[in-house]
């Protein structure tokens, strides 16, 4: 289905409801919409069209359009389609409708939404608060452009409230913020019947530094150091993420070069970071052996990305318009021998811990996130294709390197730690595979397009296939090439609710295994 | 007189200074799997001589249990040590002890391990109480069918009696029923000493911790002596292992001082095999569900319980 064809099919079943077409690209339909309308619109979209809610997100357009407004995008993931609605809610008012009731992923958008711009949604199941712990005045909203972003409101003093499991036998290990190991902050609350868990309630934003209100009013430039530094494993796919989006609203197209060093880049920090998901799991069932040797590689991985760009972390490689240096010319050769060297080493170790049936029988069927789960809540990357659904962005909104290059969606079905162990072993093969057919068959050329002004107001999504899965970005440019609204949306803002899903019924000593096996990002979700 | 002094000495001195080494060795053969130099064979005298020196921090919630918990645990394993005797050609004068006071001297040991770990009201040790509680009844009864076999076998209960019988059976292993009281106890000492596939020494994750969930609240010199009370109940176990299944007094021609120094050369040379036999075994598995350990429990049991049957069929 073309976007043209979404939006006459709609204008059929709910032609009264639909204000006006706002903007189209290519792949973007943007829809205004009766905000009172939205509930039944954002279902039938849901459900019969069978569109997941893959971002949500207010802005304070009162500036513009003397109204707050709230986006609602829906992906068709087949034809690559993304369909936005957009409401406008009278400053008076500050009320909205909650989808939570139809579309179950949009619970934690609305709370996040309530958080940070004091929009309420009226019938939302649970509007509890998110974003802000009990030491954040009610009544302050940050997202509002009113707020200043020198202001320092006083401490408040308010208790958080946990789902209670109340029973005889029943209860409650608090773990965290701080850990054990050197790993983020998190407060997880389970609730447990001896060993099996019942609830988990996990309590983020601990690390939640204001990045979104921080890069409102900076320059484009600017604001990409900042996309580089949202989340430390994910610096490259976030600022690409970023790149597209700004370049898509330029209208520009950037040089066939530049979009396969791109590949190149983000399929190593895919590489990288499944190494350390694969390490991570061995090392949380105490297979020390195998563990080391994942380490191992994803050391050469890391070494790779020092040789190509002297940064192991992946910074500094893109600009706006394309990548700073022709990072790959000259190394091709060094680089093919070195991800040969880490594909044979990698084979060796998959044949070993793939024989030993003690690793085998902790991983399989423990942390069973159900397809039906993984779909309502909108879980993406491996989790999901653990799960059996096929989402991708490499596949369903690919770049023009991704539709040439040819790779398969790894598909399991049982959704527990095996198969996202299994999505992840696929993914390492693939992610060689890919960057080697990138190298080959690259073309010369120029490796960037410079951008001057970029016309303010507009807006469009960039979107990315992060390591941890679907990274969806949406810029609104401010006067004189700044940010007038960054909406970040990280594959583990999707998957922390699964993840909790995923454990109940599992053993508390389980519970490090499943964490590790989603590998979700603390910083990328607190931003 | 003379004997007894030199018993004292060996059982708990010896003991005790050998103890932090099979830590030792078995991390090292771990960190040679992972293709790491690893830390130094002597890693763990350097850290409990620096625990020693550091004082200890104890919650004020806590009451006199966490705080003499060490030193009974300390006790119970150096008064285990004293039962198992690391070389039978050192006679000691009275019986030290029948291998039911060894079983609950140690059981003795762990209950207040486990109360201590209750008492700070902490998370992660009222988690490690309970998982201890279950580990050790379900190993209980393989170490209790086990030893008491080759008592039957050796018409003793005392542990002097049955080894100094064991020196005298040619090569035991290729016997039915004591292979298979070796297979019985080495699965009890990997659980007793929580060594993976029961428990992972080295976690940092305290979800999933057993013994270290106990000692998380210990600092300084309290943490030390859990840490070296757990390092010589490995070792009593690991004797108790070699000594019977692996005996070698008889082979010394020689006897006097001489004949003494190089049976406990001998019986360090068994260590180190019972060690790297500890350590293959922890490299090539992996930590079991928290519930799939009944079943090596029962594993264990099963094994014991065979010999036991077959020294019935076919006598010892």
């Amino acid at each position: 289905m073309t976007a043209i064809e979404i939006n006459k099919k709609l204008i059929e079943n709910f032609g009264d409801d639909i204000i006006k077409t706002v903007k189209a690209y290519e792949n973007e339909l943007y829809l205004e919409i009766k905000p009172d309308r939205i509930r039944e619109l954002s279902g039938y979209i849901n459900h019969e069209m069978g569109y997941p809610l893959v971002s949500m997100f207010a802005n304070d357009e009162t500036s513009l359009i003397g109204k707050y407004a709230v986006y609602y995008a829906f992906a068709d993931r087949v034809s690559g389609i993304l369909l936005i609605l957009k409401i406008g809610i009278e400053p008076e008012q500050m009320t909205f409708e909650s989808i939570a009731g139809k579309v179950h992923a949009a619970a934690r958008y609305e709370r996040e939404i309530k958080d940070l711009f004091g929009l309420n949604p009226v019938g939302h199941p649970n509007a509890k608060r998110l974003v802000f712990h009990g030491n954040w005045p009610r009544e302050t909203f940050p997202l509002r452009k009113a707020y200043d972003l020198k202001h320092r409101p006083d401490f408040a003093k308010e208790k958080i409230n946990f789902s209670k499991v109340i029973s005889a036998g029943v209860f409650e290990i608090p773990v965290g913020p701080v850990h054990a190991g050197i790993i983020e902050p998190g407060h997880f609350r389970f609730s447990v019947a001896g060993e099996p868990i019942i609830n988990l309630e996990a309590q983020l934003y601990f690390v939640h530094k204001g990045i979104e209100k921080l890069c409102e009013g900076e320059s484009l430039e600017k604001c990409l150091f900042v996309a580089e530094r949202i989340s430390g494993d994910e610096s490259f796919t976030n600022a690409y993420a970023y790149c597209q989006a700004i370049e898509k609203i330029a209208g520009l197209k950037i040089p066939e070069r530049a979009e396969y060093i791109r590949v190149v880049f983000a399929e190593l920090e895919r590489l990288t970071s499944h190494l350390g998901d694969l390490g991570g799991i061995c090392t949380d069932v105490a297979y020390g052996f195998a563990a080391s040797q994942f380490k191992m590689m994803r050391g050469w991985a890391y070494g790779i990305a020092d040789e190509l760009c002297g940064m192991r972390f992946l910074r500094g490689v893109n600009r706006l318009g394309g990548v700073r240096k022709d990072f790959v010319a000259g190394k091709e050769a060094s680089l093919i021998r070195q991800l040969k060297k880490i594909r044979s080493e990698f084979e060796e170790t998959e044949v070993i811990i793939k024989a030993n049936s003690f690793f085998i029988d902790r991983v399989e069927n423990t942390g069973i996130l159900s397809a039906q789960i993984a779909a309502d809540l909108n879980a993406v990357g491996p989790p999901a294709r653990a799960a059996g659904i096929r989402s991708d962005v490499r596949k369903s909104f690919p770049n023009r390197v991704y539709r040439q290059l040819s790779f398969a969606i790894p598909e399991h079905h049982n959704g527990d730690v095996n198969c996202r162990m299994n999505v992840k072993i696929e993914e390492c093969y693939q992610a060689i595979d890919l960057m080697l057919a990138a190298i080959d068959s690259m073309p010369a050329g120029r490796i960037r397009e410079s951008i001057t002004t970029v016309a303010p107001y507009q807006f469009a999504f960039g979107m990315t296939e992060a390591p941890r899965g679907e990274n969806i970005h949406w810029v609104m440019t401010g006067e004189n090439n700044t940010i007038f609204r960054y909406k970040i949306r990280t594959p583990s803002f999707c998957n922390w609710p699964a993840l909790c899903h995923a454990v109940k019924g599992n053993l508390v000593p389980d519970f490090p295994l499943i964490n590790k096996s989603f590998n979700l990002s603390y910083a990328g979700n607190d931003l | 007189m003379s004997d007894m002094i030199l018993y004292f000495i060996v059982q708990t001195g010896f003991v005790i200074l050998a103890a932090p080494l099979v830590n030792g060795i078995i991390k090292k053969i771990k960190a040679l799997s992972q293709k790491r130099t690893g830390a130094p064979v002597l890693q763990m005298y350097y850290d409990l001589f620096k625990l020693f020196k550091k004082t200890s921090v104890v919650s004020d919630v806590s009451s006199w249990i966490f705080r003499v918990t060490p030193y009974i645990v300390f006790a119970t394993a150096v008064a285990a040590a004293m039962i198992v005797p690391v070389t039978t050609l050192i006679k000691p004068v009275w019986n030290t002890g029948d291998v039911i006071l060894l079983v609950y001297i140690l059981a003795l040991g762990r209950f207040f391990m486990m109360l201590a770990a209750l008492d700070t009201g902490s998370t992660f040790g009222g988690m490690g109480a309970s998982r201890e509680a279950m580990i050790s009844a379900l190993i209980e009864p393989s170490i209790l069918v086990s030893l008491i076999t080759v008592g039957l076998i050796a018409k003793s209960t005392a542990v002097f009696p049955i080894m100094t019988f064991m020196q005298t059976v040619q090569n035991p292993l290729i016997h039915p029923v004591y292979l298979m009281i070796f297979c019985a106890l080495l699965i009890v000492i990997i659980a007793e000493t929580s060594r993976i596939p029961v428990d992972d020494p080295s976690t940092h994750l305290e979800l999933t911790m057993v013994h270290e969930a106990m000692l998380l609240e210990y600092s300084g010199r309290s943490l030390a002596l859990m840490e070296l009370a757990a390092a010589i109940k490995q070792l009593v176990f690991i004797t108790l292992l070699v000594n019977l299944f692996l005996p070698h007094d008889q082979l010394i021609g020689i006897h006097g001082i001489a004949a003494i120094g190089i049976s406990l050369l001998i019986y360090l040379a068994k260590v180190f095999i019972a060690a790297l036999l500890i350590g293959i075994v922890e490299v090539n598995t992996v930590k079991l569900r928290l519930f799939s350990i009944p079943n090596l429990a029962a594993l264990s049991f099963i094994l014991s319980f065979i010999g036991f049957l077959q020294f019935f069929a076919f006598g010892g």
